[in-house]
C-alpha cells in the first residue's frame, strides 16, 4: 500500500493505559496519578525536534453532515466530528487511547461513590470567560438532561452519575448513584462529556453554534454544507494547534471526495479501501490506514419459547469454527484489518490478544466444526435468516463469503440486506435470527461487555434464555469495580468465557484509510472513529 | 382565462390533500424512527428511555391526531422542526429550494436550447448525417443514468483540468460566475435524458407537422423556408413538447436529488435524503410535500401555456 503514518506523539510525557492502570491501582486510597502526570507533561524531551510550523489551514471532506453540532444528548459519531474541534472534557484521550489529564489536572476518589477534579486554572472559554466549577456543575446537570437538540435516548450511555457539585472555584465533585468505573473512560471519550460555560444554552443555539475550550472557535455551521473552525488563540496548551483555520466540508459521495481531492479542493477525507489503493498511485497523496473501534460481528437470538439449533452452544461453536476469518479479510478488506474479540484490539489493555484469537478461540477448524454440529445432532445442517446492513457494501460481502463458509457444515444462510433505520429497529427488538452487525466505540470497556449482564436491555431483548452466572459476576461487578487493576483481569476472564459460550461470534476488526495530501503531516487515523489528529497534531508545510 | 385558471387551480386542492395523506402514512410505515437511529448502536437504552425519548420529541398520539396536528400547521405555513436538530422546517427549506429551482430552472434551460434547434435539424435533414447524429446524441441521453454522468464529469475534469466546481453554495445574487460554475456540470448532468426526449418529440412532431397540408400551403405561397419552420411548424409542434417538460420537471427533480449529493449541493432533494436516513419525519413530509407541489406547480404551468400557445384549449 503506501504510507502506514503513525502520529509522533507531542511532548507531554503521556502515560500508557498500563501505566495508568498501575497508578490506578492507588485509587482505593484517593489518588489515578494525575499529579504525576501533569508534572511529567513539563518534562522535557531526551531529543528536541524542532517545532511543527504553525499557520496554514486544512479542509476536510465529512462523509457525513453533523445535522447539530449540540454538546449533549444524542450524539452519533458524525455529530461528534462537527463539534469535537471545539469541546473538551476533564480528562482526554491521546492518539493511543491513553487517559490523561485535560480541562483537570488530578482526580481523587472520595469513597467509592464520589470523585474530587481539580480544575486547570486559566484556562479560558473561546467567549473569553474562565473556566470555573460552575461551568463543569452547570455542564454536568446538561449531560444528565439534555436539552434540544440532544435527547434523553442516550443516557444509557452515561455512567451512574447522580450530580456534580462545586467545593471550590477551582475544585468539583461528581457525586455517583452507585460505584461506577465508566465515569473516567465517559469524560475522556468527551462525546457526551464537554464542559461549556455556564448559561450557554440561553446564549445561543446549540445546533449551530458553540462555545467550549477547545483547540479550534467555532465560526459557522452550515448543515449539509460545511463546518468553519479558526484557531483559537487562548487555547491552555501552548504552541498548539498548528493550523490557523479548520474547515469540515460534507462530501457525501466518495467520487466526489477523489474528486476534490486530486483537483486540491479538500486536503483529506476518508475512502474505501478500493479508492485507498487507486489515490495510492497519485504521487501528490499519501494514505494513512490503522484500525478503529468499529469490528463486524455475528448475532444470534437465544429466546425462551423458541428452539433453533443454535440455542445448541455447540451449534454456535461449530459457527464460530467453521469461519475463516482470513478469508474474510483476504476477500472482502484487500487482506487488511485483524481478527477481533469481543473487545475490538486497539482498545487499550482490554481485548484479547492476537494469539489467543488466531490460535485459539477464533482458530479456523472446519474438522471441528463438523465433528460439533454431529456431536448436537445437526450433522445436515439447517437454514437461517442472517439479517444486514444495505449499505456501507462490505456488510452484504461479508455475509455472502460466511455463507459460502458455512455451506460447508450444511448451514444455508438466506442473506437479508436491510437499510440502517429498518436494520437498527428490528436489532433494537430482538426481531432477527441473526444479525451481522458492527459496534462502535466505546467510552469504558463495559460497553462492549455490559449486554452480557442480564439486566441489560440488550440482554433481555436478544438473549434471555442464556445463561453463564460467573459471566454476569464479572461483568456487573466488572462496572463497580473502580481499580482498573483488578478490573483488567475480570473482563479477559469474561471475554475467554463468552468466546467458549459464543453467544456472539466476533469478526473481524475493519481497517480505515485516509487520504491526505501531502503537505499534511502528522494526521493518523484515530481508533475511535474521530478525526483527531486534526486538532493538536497535524501541521501544514508547502 | 381566468375561469380556466380557477378551474385548473380548484383541481390542485384534492391532490395535494390526497398527496399529503399518502406522504404522512408512507412516512409512517417506515420501519424504526429517529429515537433508532439517535442510539445509534446503542444497546443500553431501556423501553422506558425510549418511551421517554418519543415523548420528548412529540412523536406520539394516534396517526389522525399527529396528522392532524401536522397539516394544520402546514396550512400556516409551519412545517415543525427537524426531530435531529429542532431546526425549524421552513428555514431549511427556504435555503435549499433556492438551489433545487435554480437546477430545475437551468436544467429545463439546457434541455429545451439544446433539445429543440436539435430536433429541428433532425426532422428537416430526415435521413441525413445531422439527422442520425442527432439521433444518436438522444439514444445515448437517454441511456445514461444521471448520477453515472454526474460522477463522471466530476472525475474527468478533476483528473484533465485539476478543477471541481466551488464546494461551498454561492448564491447567484452573491456571485454569479461562480454560482454558474458550480452549477454547469450538475445542470448538464441531469439536463442530458429531458434534453434527449425532447429532441426525440420535437423531432417526431416536426416531423408530424411539416407534412400538414398548412405548411404545403404556406411553401406553396412562396413563404421562406426558415419562417415556414419556425413560426407554422415549430409553434404547433411545441404543444407536446409543453406536456413532455412538464412530465420532465419530475424526472429532473428526482435526478437532482442524487446529482445534489455528488456535488455536494444542499437543495431539496440532498435535505429529502438525509432525513430519510435519520428518519427525521418532520423534514421528510415538508420536503417530500415541497417537491409535490413543485411538480403540481410546474405542470400548471404548462396548463396554462397550452392555452397560450393554442388558444382553442382555453376555449373548450
Amino acid at each position: 500500500m503506501s504510507d502506514n503514518e503513525t502520529p509522533k506523539p507531542q511532548s507531554t510525557g503521556e502515560l500508557s493505559r498500563r501505566d495508568l492502570l498501575v497508578k490506578a491501582g492507588q485509587v482505593g486510597a484517593g489518588v489515578v496519578g494525575a499529579g504525576a502526570l501533569a508534572g511529567a507533561a513539563q518534562g522535557a524531551p531526551k531529543r528536541r525536534k524542532a517545532a511543527p510550523p504553525s499557520g496554514g489551514r486544512v479542509t476536510w471532506a465529512l462523509e457525513q453532515d453533523p445535522v447539530h453540532i449540540a454538546p449533549f444528548g444524542g450524539i452519533l459519531t458524525s455529530n461528534h466530528w462537527g463539534k469535537a474541534p471545539m469541546y473538551e472534557s476533564l480528562i482526554e484521550w491521546d492518539a493511543k487511547l491513553n487517559e490523561r489529564p485535560a480541562l483537570a489536572t488530578s482526580w481523587k476518589a472520595v469513597g467509592n461513590k464520589a470523585i474530587d477534579f481539580d480544575l486547570r486554572r486559566g484556562v479560558k472559554f473561546h467567549n473569553g470567560k474562565e473556566l470555573t466549577s460552575a461551568d463543569v456543575v452547570y455542564s454536568i446537570g446538561l449531560q444528565l438532561n439534555p436539552p434540544a437538540p440532544g435527547s434523553v435516548a442516550v443516557l444509557g450511555q452515561v455512567p451512574a452519575i447522580q450530580n456534580a457539585q462545586a467545593l471550590s472555584k477551582y475544585k468539583v465533585r461528581i457525586n455517583l448513584k452507585a460505584p461506577d468505573a465508566r465515569l473516567f473512560g465517559y469524560l475522556a471519550w468527551n462525546r457526551y462529556s464537554a464542559i461549556v460555560p455556564e448559561g450557554m444554552y440561553n446564549q445561543l443555539n446549540a445546533g449551530r453554534e458553540g462555545i467550549g475550550t477547545g483547540p479550534f472557535k467555532l465560526v459557522e455551521y452550515q448543515p449539509n454544507s460545511h463546518v468553519e473552525y479558526v484557531r483559537n488563540q487562548a487555547y491552555w496548551k501552548k504552541g498548539l494547534p498548528y493550523l490557523d483555520a479548520l474547515t469540515f466540508k460534507i462530501l457525501p459521495d466518495e467520487q466526489a471526495r477523489i474528486a476534490a481531492l486530486r483537483s486540491n479542493a479538500i486536503d483529506g477525507a476518508t475512502f474505501s479501501s478500493d479508492s485507498a489503493i487507486v489515490l495510492a498511485r497519485d504521487k501528490n497523496l499519501k494514505v494513512l490506514k490503522g484500525l478503529t473501534a468499529a469490528f463486524r460481528e455475528l448475532q444470534f437470538t437465544i429466546k425462551e419459547g423458541e428452539n433453533k439449533p443454535w440455542h445448541d452452544v455447540r451449534v454456535r461453536q461449530a459457527v464460530n469454527f467453521a469461519i475463516n476469518r482470513q478469508e474474510i479479510l483476504n476477500k472482502v478488506y484487500n487482506g487488511n484489518g485483524d481478527y477481533s474479540g469481543m473487545v475490538p484490539p486497539g482498545y487499550g489493555p482490554w481485548p484479547l490478544t492476537r494469539s489467543e484469537l488466531r490460535d485459539k478461540y477464533e482458530k479456523f477448524d472446519l474438522a471441528k466444526a463438523k465433528a460439533l454440529m454431529k456431536a448436537a445432532g445437526f450433522e445436515k445442517g439447517f437454514s437461517v435468516t442472517l439479517t444486514t446492513f444495505s449499505t456501507p457494501l462490505d456488510f452484504a460481502q461479508v455475509a455472502s463469503v460466511m455463507k459460502q463458509q458455512l455451506q460447508r457444515i450444511n448451514i444455508d444462510v438466506n442473506i437479508v440486506a436491510q437499510e440502517p433505520g429498518t436494520f437498527a429497529a428490528a436489532n433494537g427488538k430482538g426481531s432477527f435470527e441473526w444479525d451481522l452487525t458492527a459496534r462502535g466505540m466505546r467510552g469504558d470497556v463495559d460497553g462492549y461487555m455490559a449486554e452480557y449482564n442480564p439486566s441489560s436491555t440488550a440482554y433481555r431483548a436478544w438473549y434471555p434464555k442464556y445463561k453463564n452466572v460467573r459471566v454476569w459476576r464479572l461483568v456487573g461487578n466488572g462496572r463497580i469495580q473502580l481499580n482498573q487493576s483488578k478490573r483488567l483481569p475480570m473482563y479477559k476472564e469474561a471475554q475467554r468465557l463468552l468466546m467458549n459460550d459464543v453467544v456472539q461470534v466476533p469478526l473481524v476488526a475493519v481497517t480505515k484509510y485516509q487520504v491526505v495530501r501531502k503537505r499534511v503531516n502528522n494526521m493518523y487515523v484515530a481508533f475511535s472513529d474521530f478525526q483527531t489528529g486534526l486538532h493538536t497534531t497535524v501541521f501544514v508545510k508547502g | 382565462m381566468i375561469g380556466y385558471l380557477t378551474k385548473r387551480t380548484v383541481l390542485v386542492i384534492p391532490t395535494l390533500i390526497g398527496v399529503s395523506i399518502a406522504i404522512f402514512l408512507m412516512v409512517r410505515l417506515l420501519p424504526g424512527d429517529v429515537i433508532d437511529i439517535m442510539l445509534g448502536g446503542d444497546t443500553q437504552a431501556s423501553p422506558e428511555v425510549r418511551q421517554q425519548a418519543r415523548e420528548q420529541l412529540g412523536l406520539t398520539g394516534s396517526y389522525p391526531e399527529q396528522y392532524w396536528h401536522w397539516i394544520s400547521g402546514v396550512v400556516q405555513g409551519d412545517f415543525g422542526e427537524s426531530l435531529r436538530n429542532t431546526e425549524p422546517v421552513s428555514n431549511i427549506l427556504r435555503t435549499a429550494m433556492p438551489i433545487t429551482l435554480e437546477l430545475i430552472f437551468l436544467s429545463l434551460l439546457i434541455a429545451t436550447l439544446v433539445g429543440v434547434p436539435l430536433g429541428v435539424i433532425s426532422a428537416v435533414r430526415r435521413d441525413s448525417s445531422r439527422d442520425f447524429a442527432a439521433r444518436l446524441t438522444g439514444l445515448i441521453g437517454i441511456s445514461i443514468p444521471n448520477f453515472w454522468l454526474a460522477t463522471l464529469l466530476l472525475l474527468f475534469t478533476s483528473k484533465v483540468f485539476q478543477w471541481v466546481p466551488p464546494l461551498t453554495y454561492v448564491s447567484p445574487w452573491e456571485d454569479l460566475g461562480a454560482n454558474l460554475s458550480q452549477f454547469i456540470l450538475p445542470a448538464v448532468s441531469i439536463s442530458v435524458f429531458t434534453l434527449a426526449i425532447v429532441m426525440r418529440m420535437v423531432r417526431a412532431t416536426m416531423l408530424e407537422v411539416l407534412s400538414l397540408d398548412y405548411v404545403r400551403t404556406a411553401r406553396a405561397k412562396g413563404v421562406p423556408r426558415r419562417r415556414v419552420i419556425y413560426r407554422h411548424a415549430l409553434r404547433n409542434a411545441l404543444i407536446p413538447v409543453l406536456t413532455v417538460l412538464g412530465f420532465e420537471v419530475g424526472v429532473i427533480m428526482s435526478g437532482a436529488a442524487i446529482v445534489e449529493i455528488i456535488f455536494g449541493l444542499p437543495g431539496v432533494g440532498y435535505n429529502l435524503l438525509q432525513a430519510i436516513f435519520n428518519r427525521d419525519d418532520p423534514l421528510i413530509q415538508a420536503t417530500t410535500l415541497v417537491l409535490a407541489v413543485t411538480f403540481i406547480a410546474f405542470n400548471l404551468i404548462v396548463d396554462l401555456l397550452y392555452g397560450i400557445v393554442d388558444p382553442r384549449i382555453t376555449d373548450s
